[in-house]
């Protein structure tokens, strides 16, 4: 479904993606881990083109990306949702107009009955029927998450890319969202590509871990591995053992 | 002068002269990107309708106010020197044909410029930072199309009106001075004044309105679409709106004027 080869993005002298290739399978979920700033976000970006790499190409549904023209990218742009880390809601429109305004301009068959369906289905997905009428300045940043997924899900896109869904977000309604992440590969069998520093929504939506370190991807295979790994980046980022190591030193124990 | 403070002096002044030449050739594709979208589907009508509303209601009360302190201002001013001059009848006159061929439409883009110009540089901005055009940009709606192109026609379309509305109330101030100090009758004023204006006294004033509009919603669009660096870059873009949008004003009006009276006289 994507295939990414050789990409490589600079922002002036930063390196920030190294030549990294990645292939992701129709119907799978692939978790990208890394630490703050090694470019996973950069990565989800390119994948969409709103950021135009260095070198490199970026393949999705059998389209090269960088050489379509302008109206084929948009009808695969159409098929593809993206979560911002930010949420990103209109915030000039309420949550409504937030989930129509890709439905009304995309899937212009769709009756208004149809789409105000669509709309409350996509609300219950995420719990929050009761937040239709509001305006996003009125919605915590957990409930912005939450209607943010709303709209990336509401035009049911065969491939879908999130940055960070949950961070913010507390344990219960962590496990919510990644089952529903989950529950769309099962039953729809969309490909997602998830940005994340969250071990708990990993568990449960990942069926690949691929983990980026100074622009590259220095992993790449089953989450089980990492949590037992004895590389000391990969222990660092996924175990507990350090940090309990350090609280004793500082505490003098 | 020293050779370190003029090293200094100089990159800041090769520094200053790169962003001012980024800044004209950006604005130029900027613009000349509006008239390549502004003929294509969809037309987003709604959307145009809703900011005419908003920047006229918006600029209204200002330009109220403006808009009858300028006739207002301008007779009390002229009157003694007309008076001394023997001229006072001429007052009614002065004061429509400065109303239209000029105060009114440079007054009322410069009010707008103000007003407008960075509301729209601070809304896309802060839509920019937050991923609000990229989100639009994904979800295959082209957000030049929606956010910007709207927002200029909005501008090039209400800027006219609210100058023919500033230009009525600024007839009137005059009438209220004029009156005050020499007592004059409105029909004779409103006399005076329909009889010294022509058709090349209105239209060449109105036309460049639309101009004047094109620039205030380009200027505030180029800014706040193209702003970086997070809540700084908002407030950047906001002010350097105001500031650009009224300079070009400015620019165009002299070069308008110019031509104006090459044209008509």
């Amino acid at each position: 479904m994507v295939e990414v080869k050789n990409l490589t993005k600079l922002f002036g002298d930063n390196l920030v993606l190294d030549d990294i290739s990645l292939d992701v399978k129709v119907g799978e979920n692939a978790v990208v881990f890394g630490r703050s700033g090694t470019g996973k976000s950069v990565l989800l970006k390119c994948i969409v083109k709103l950021l135009i790499p260095e070198a490199g190409e970026i393949i999705v549904d059998g389209k090269n990306v960088y050489k379509i023209k302008e109206k084929e990218l948009n009808e695969l742009r159409k098929s593809i949702g993206f979560l911002f880390q930010g949420s990103a809601l209109y915030d000039s429109m309420s949550v409504r107009e937030n989930l129509e305004f890709p439905l009304i301009r995309n899937k212009k068959s769709m009756s208004p009955e149809e789409r105000e369906e669509r709309v409350i289905k996509a609300l219950k997905d995420v719990s929050l029927e009761d937040a239709i009428d509001k305006m996003p300045d009125e919605l915590s940043g957990g409930m912005k998450k939450r209607i943010g997924l709303a709209r990336t899900i509401i035009s049911e896109p065969k491939l879908i890319l999130y940055d960070e869904p949950t961070t913010g977000l507390d344990p219960i309604t962590v496990k919510e969202i990644s089952s529903l992440i989950k529950e769309l590969q099962k039953d729809l069998n969309v490909t997602s590509i998830i940005v994340t520093h969250d071990l708990l929504c990993a568990q449960i939506i990942s069926d690949r871990a691929v983990v980026l370190k100074d622009g590259k991807i220095i992993y790449d295979g089953g989450l089980d591995y990492l949590t037992k790994s004895d590389d000391v980046f990969l222990k660092d980022f996924f175990t507990n053992e350090n940090i309990y190591a350090n609280n004793r030193s500082i505490n003098g124990k | 002068m020293e050779p370190e403070i003029e090293k200094k002096n100089t990159a800041v002044l090769s520094k200053g002269l790169t962003e001012f030449f980024a800044t004209v050739s950006g604005l130029t594709f900027f613009s000349l990107s509006f008239f390549k979208e502004v003929f294509l589907p969809p037309y987003e009508i709604a959307e145009i309708k809703k900011h005419i509303e908003d920047l006229g209601i918006k600029t209204l009360p200002i330009v109220t106010v403006t808009g009858f302190i300028i006739g207002l201002v301008l007779a009390m001013q002229s009157e003694p020197v007309m008076v001394r001059f023997g001229a006072e009848s001429f007052l009614p006159s002065m004061v429509s044909l400065s109303v239209v061929r000029e105060l009114g439409p440079v007054l009322t883009a410069l009010i707008f410029a103000g007003r407008v110009s960075s509301g729209i540089g601070a809304e896309l901005s802060s839509m920019r930072v937050t991923e609000q055009i990229d989100a639009m940009e994904v979800s295959a709606v082209n957000p030049f199309r929606y956010l910007v192109v709207t927002r200029i026609l909005a501008c090039i379309f209400i800027l006219p009106i609210l100058t023919l509305y500033v230009n009525f109330l600024a007839i009137i101030g005059g009438f209220i001075a004029i009156y005050l100090s020499q007592g004059m009758h409105f029909k004779l004023y409103i006399t005076a004044v329909f009889k010294s204006l022509e058709f090349a006294d209105v239209i060449p004033g109105l036309a460049k309105t639309l101009i004047f509009g094109f620039i205030v919603g380009a200027v505030g669009s180029y800014k706040g679409y193209n702003a970086t660096n997070g809540t700084v870059g908002v407030g950047r873009a906001s002010t350097s709106a105001v500031v650009m949008a009224s300079l070009l004003i400015l620019l165009t009006d002299m070069v308008l004027v110019r031509l104006t009276v090459m044209l008509w006289s």
